[in-house]
């Protein structure tokens, strides 16, 4: 049956440069939109801080060891801003990262998940962390 | 001769207050279902980790709780697991989930989420 395999070639072949393509894409678009020293705020988060936070209040992500991952993120509700701090602002609420959890969470993105069983914060696409544990608290880092 | 032990029935698992009000308001939500399921998958770095959903109706093998008019059914493979466990609703300005006091745990993972037996 020469026709099947020959066919079976073509459709792997075509499969594969779709698969580079759209690696390639992603990457542009990594590139261009996303410049590594940031943390993003996903449409989820936006919406909780708007919720819980008064006026003056900022969500500090910091970046702790612990875990059975070797790091863990901790979130709290902070009034003070230090100088070394990174502030990202998004429709009226702001995320604070001090320099060194900068340096674990940069391209990642925050976001709070809500499940029947719980609702958190949590940071998502972390490029900085290999595979965690799967509650995603904790996490390994990228060598 | 009846030499059975009687030994009082003691509830699969017990609900506090507060995990009582918010089964509640979420049944309130979700006029179709008639309480929750509780049970254990494997799962996380521990072993196991608990699993809740929307119950429509009482499985053949579930085990039921009934407290304060709120229905709870336990999956027959996490009924061993729970035997004995309180399930609490703890609320922060953070977050909200609800923990389970499960006394038959030999260790958990550091989140808190997933156990050893």
């Amino acid at each position: 049956r020469p026709v099947l395999l020959a066919d079976k070639i073509h459709i792997l072949s075509s499969r594969q440069s779709r698969v580079t393509e759209r690696w390639f894409s992603v990457g542009q678009e990594s590139q261009t939109a996303a410049p590594q020293d940031i943390v993003f705020l996903s449409d989820s988060c936006v919406k909780r801080l708007q919720l819980i936070l008064e006026k003056g209040e900022a969500l500090r992500v910091q970046v702790e060891g612990g875990g059975c991952s070797g790091f863990q993120y901790k979130f709290t509700v902070d009034t003070t801003i230090n100088p070394d701090d990174r502030v990202f602002e998004q429709d009226g609420v702001s995320l604070v990262v001090d320099s060194d959890s900068m340096e674990y969470l940069k391209g990642g993105t925050v976001d709070y998940s809500e499940e029947l069983i719980r609702s958190s914060f949590q940071v998502i696409h972390n490029p900085q962390a290999e595979h965690g544990c799967s509650c995603g608290s904790s996490f390994s880092i990228k060598l | 001769r009846d030499r059975r032990l009687r030994v009082p029935a003691r509830a699969a698992l017990l609900l506090t207050s507060s995990a009582v009000n918010r089964i509640k308001t979420l049944l309130q939500q979700r006029p179709e279902c008639v309480g929750l399921k509780v049970g254990v998958r494997t799962r996380g770095c521990s072993g196991l980790s608990y699993m809740i959903e929307y119950a429509t109706e009482k499985g053949k093998f579930d085990e039921e709780v009934n407290q304060d008019g709120v229905r709870v059914f336990i999956d027959q493979k996490a009924q061993l697991t729970l035997l004995g466990t309180e399930m609490d609703y703890i609320e922060t300005k953070l977050s909200n989930e609800f923990i389970f006091n499960n006394p038959n745990i030999k260790g958990t993972c550091g989140c808190g989420e997933s156990f050893t037996m």
